[in-house]
């Protein structure tokens, strides 16, 4: 059966696991730390003599620890979904978009980079794009790649992307392909009511998205100039790029910052306390430009006008912490740079209000930028 | 200016906030027996069930008061007297002084007439103090998102037929949570207090006097299709019975539904058979009530009393159909207190409502209306399909003279606004079924409509 709207109640508040409980928070620490492990394997082996994950993967025969955390990853991917799916998946979009989302991770985000070595390839994740994939502009890797790959990342980022992005909004993206948004729709979904709808999350939400994709292009920046001019001035590459990959540099601390620490153990080891989108929220620099695209592009929620009644299921299920309601109950059809399209506001609403299209009609929608329905 | 407003529903919030959009500096005091915070009566069976908490129904967030300016009085007010311009309140508190009031006092659920309506384990479902009652009764307390903010000591000042007492609770007396709760009336608070329920794991009866669930907007094709999702969800659907008394065991707790059927055991039992406006504590104060205890305004909301005005759920109003009565909807009390804001402010506006149109969800199916639909017109016809693919739906369009004058959809989205349309553009039923698409709200990827033989 295809219908839309969530079929029964929800007994979210109920399950103690969902929530800041003991339990939750312990998840949490479980997932922290083994982002922390997993990240720092080398400190562990140093203190401990020995490295869990690297062990365990040439155990199972997979070539390295990241192998082992991309199997991981599908695995608890595939769990979500099953998990999802059973609640949500009596409306097509659900459905699809899930399906596609959990087939993509396990062809391009483990199976091809898994693969392609095999064949005397590089690993080449299909599924990532500059600035998300921040080292997939940096000269060097553009280099070491074969031409195709090359031309696949440079068109994917700077071309493809956007317009996708013009046409379709920036789900395309973050909901249907990308793996930080599907681990957070599918292993993340349980949590998703827990994201904040305050005004003040929303300021810093504001402020941390533009400040790391700042930082996101100024090191991309800094990596090409050195690149171009680090063999002849030596204290700036060692600044730049680090002779060592042990040396502080602005590299190693745009990957220590921004992928270790912002993208795995805040992003995802946090899921149990502030929601599934903490990384795609506040700090995600492809995120950020996707956004500002989305504002000018066809995507928009359209609102049904006069029906809806305050309920608050669409703002609850907001995974981004967008207060749907405040829109749909001034009859304003909306675009907001942050919304990833899940589709989620529409499925809760218990009286049809939202739909989720992508049409150049109204555009006056976009202008719009309230911070709340108290802000006159 | 000092504005005083009574009640902090949507029709009191609207009000509150359209007159400080324009008059920063003006004292605002909204007075509330029932709750701290305004917040959707709408959505009290989401918070039941655990799909959202207390906060996720306020629509404002809980520093809305104190950036607003507005003050807050907790208490019940006991009358108003319009010569010295006073709203007395309960409980020995000091009188509120107005120069402009509001009365957004809404409705208050009707109580039980049978025998045995105020036995321990008999409620209802409208307030937030009966949802705690109804949540203890099932679930042995609030979810783990815990129960609204309150300070409710002067709920005990509030008489005992406010509608905001605390209930005693049958479940913490016997010392077992309920197990067959019941619900008597077949309209939507009743099938929401069935389905919430349901989603605690239970099998609830449901006692309805009428032929079939809710005639007043579905036919009986449209209604057994919603019966029959509740017998599949494991609800006892009892139609066209009359509840005679309620029975109490030896301790008091309610044990039992009577009918003119039969002797059906119960352990809580919800009474869900309408509102009526919450005007009792008006009695003595002038201001004129009509014969459903509704307050007697005229178009631009002005009671019989100089500067008091009334909205929302309390007041009535001029409907569609030119009949006055309160008129209990979410939308119309929210357009309601945009005017009585207005009115507040000093303009003269007048209230219009619209062409009518409302949506719900029965159970798992989605509901939307527009015109008029169950109205027996003159001459009127229906045109009825019932979709049976991977997409089930009915679609039910009311013809008069050959005009369309309304549709009743179930199982489908539609824009309500482009329907209306239609009917004020007086299009033909032909010219409607081409172009029903135009109207399709569905959700992405839905397939669309595709009447058959038609
Ligand atoms: C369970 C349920 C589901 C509903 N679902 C829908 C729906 O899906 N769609 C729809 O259109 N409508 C629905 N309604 C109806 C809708 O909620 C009401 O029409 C609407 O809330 C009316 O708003 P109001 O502001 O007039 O009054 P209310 O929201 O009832 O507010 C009354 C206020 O007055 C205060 N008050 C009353 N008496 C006193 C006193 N003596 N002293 C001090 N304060 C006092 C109370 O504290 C309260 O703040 C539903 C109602 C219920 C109960
Ligand atoms: S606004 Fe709706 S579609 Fe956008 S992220 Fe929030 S829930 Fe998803
Ligand atoms: S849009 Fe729908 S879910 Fe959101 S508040 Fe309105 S009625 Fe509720």
């Amino acid at each position: 059966m295809d219908q839309q709207g969530q079929n029964g109640l929800l007994t979210t508040y109920r399950e103690g696991w969902r929530n800041r409980s003991a339990f939750g928070l312990f998840i949490s620490l479980l997932l922290v730390s083994f982002y922390v492990v997993l990240y720092w394997e080398h400190k562990v082996q140093e203190q401990f003599g020995v490295a869990p994950f690297t062990a365990f993967s040439e155990a199972v025969g997979l070539r390295n620890r990241w192998y082992l955390y991309g199997l991981l990853y599908s695995v608890a991917m595939v769990a979500g979904a099953i998990y999802y799916l059973r609640r949500h998946g009596n409306s097509r979009y659900n459905r699809y978009r899930i399906t596609v989302n959990v087939a993509i991770q396990i062809a391009l985000g483990f199976t091809l980079p898994f693969i392609m070595p095999l064949f005397g390839g590089k690993e080449f994740y299909f599924s990532y794009f500059w600035p998300l994939k921040y080292d997939y502009l940096y000269p060097q890797t553009l280099a070491d790649l074969p031409l195709y790959l090359s031309l696949y990342t440079v068109v994917g980022s700077l071309l493809a992307a956007p317009v996708l992005a013009v046409i379709y909004g920036k789900r395309w993206y973050c909901s249907w392909v990308c793996g930080c948004g599907g681990l957070a729709n599918t292993f993340g979904d349980p949590w998703r009511h827990l994201t904040s709808k305050s005004t003040k999350s929303w300021r810093f939400e504001q402020v941390s998205i533009h400040l790391v994709l700042l930082i996101a292009i100024a090191t991309t920046f800094l990596i090409g100039l050195d690149w171009l001019i680090g063999s002849e001035h030596p204290t700036f590459h060692r600044i730049v790029a680090g002779n060592d990959w042990r040396d502080w540099s602005i590299k190693s601390f745009y990957g220590f910052a921004v992928g270790s620490i912002l993208a795995g153990v805040i992003g995802t080891g946090l899921y149990p306390a502030f929601g599934p989108r903490v990384w795609c929220r506040n700090f995600c620099p492809m995120a950020a430009v996707l956004g500002w695209i989305q504002k000018v592009g066809r995507y928009r929620i359209k609102v049904k006008p006069g029906m809806c009644i305050s309920c608050g299921n669409c703002s609850t299920y907001c995974e981004m912490g967008i207060d749907v309601r405040s829109y749909a109950q001034a009859d304003q059809s909306f675009t907001r740079a942050s919304c990833v399209g899940c589709g989620m506001c529409a499925h809760m609403c218990p009286r049809g209000v939202l739909k989720l299209e992508n049409s150049w009609d109204r555009p006056e929608d976009k202008e719009r930028q309230r911070l709340s329905v108290v802000d006159f | 200016m000092r504005i005083v407003i009574v009640g902090n529903g949507v029709a009191g919030m609207e009000a509150a906030l359209a007159v400080r959009r324009r008059e920063p500096s003006w004292e605002i005091s909204l007075i509330s027996e029932e709750s701290d915070h305004f917040f959707s009566r709408t959505a009290l069976m989401w918070v039941f069930s655990g799909q959202m908490s207390h906060r996720d129904i306020e629509p404002l967030e809980r520093d809305a008061y104190a950036r607003l300016g507005f003050r807050r009085v907790r208490a019940r007010a006991t009358g108003i007297d319009t010569a010295k311009r006073l709203v007395s309140l309960a409980g020995g508190l000091e009188p509120v002084p107005y120069d402009r009031l509001l009365i957004a006092s809404g409705s208050r659920p009707r109580s039980g007439p049978w025998p045995g309506s105020d036995s321990r384990g008999v409620g209802h479902f409208v307030t937030l103090q009966d949802l705690a009652w109804y949540e203890d009764e099932v679930h042995g307390g609030t979810s783990r998102a815990g129960g609204p903010p309150r300070a409710d000591a002067h709920l005990r000042a509030s008489e005992s037929h406010s509608p905001y007492g605390f209930r005693d609770v049958s479940a913490k007396r016997r010392g077992r949570l309920a197990r067959r709760p019941a619900v008597i009336g077949g309209g939507l608070i009743g099938i929401e207090a069935v389905e919430v329920a349901v989603a605690a794991g239970l099998r609830p009866r449901f006692f309805i006097r009428e032929e079939w669930f809710w005639p007043i907007a579905l036919d009986s094709r449209e209604s057994r299709w919603i019966a029959d999702q509740m017998s599949h969800h494991g609800v006892d659907v009892h139609l066209e019975h009359e509840v005679e008394r309620l029975a109490a065991d030896a301790d008091g707790n309610v044990s039992a539904v009577h009918t003119n059927e039969g002797r059906y055991e119960a352990d809580c039992v919800v009474i869900a058979i309408g509102v009526v406006p919450n005007t009792s504590w008006l009695e003595g104060s002038g201001i004129e009530l009509d014969a459903r205890g509704g307050i007697v305004v005229d178009e631009s909301l002005k009671t019989s009393a100089a500067d008091v005005f009334a909205a929302g759920d309390c007041a009535s109003v001029r409907w569609f159909d030119g009949t006055r009565r309160p008129e209990q909807l979410w939308y119309t009390a929210r357009d309601q207190g945009r005017v009585a804001g207005q009115r507040l402010l000093g303009d003269s506006l007048h209230y219009q409502r619209g062409a009518w149109y409302n949506s719900a969800k029965l159970m798992d199916i989605e509901y939307t209306t527009a015109g008029l639909v169950n109205w027996n017109l003159d001459g009127e016809k229906a045109w009825f399909f019932e979709e049976e693919g991977r997409v089930r739906s009915t679609t039910r369009v009311v013809v008069q003279q050959n005009r369309v004058v309304g549709f009743n959809m179930l199982g489908r989205r539609w824009d309500h606004s482009v329907l209306i349309r239609w009917i004020e553009e007086q299009r033909t039923l032909d010219w409607v079924l081409a172009h029903l698409n135009d109207a399709a709200f569905d959700t992405e990827l839905v397939p669309p409509l595709r009447i058959s033989g038609a």
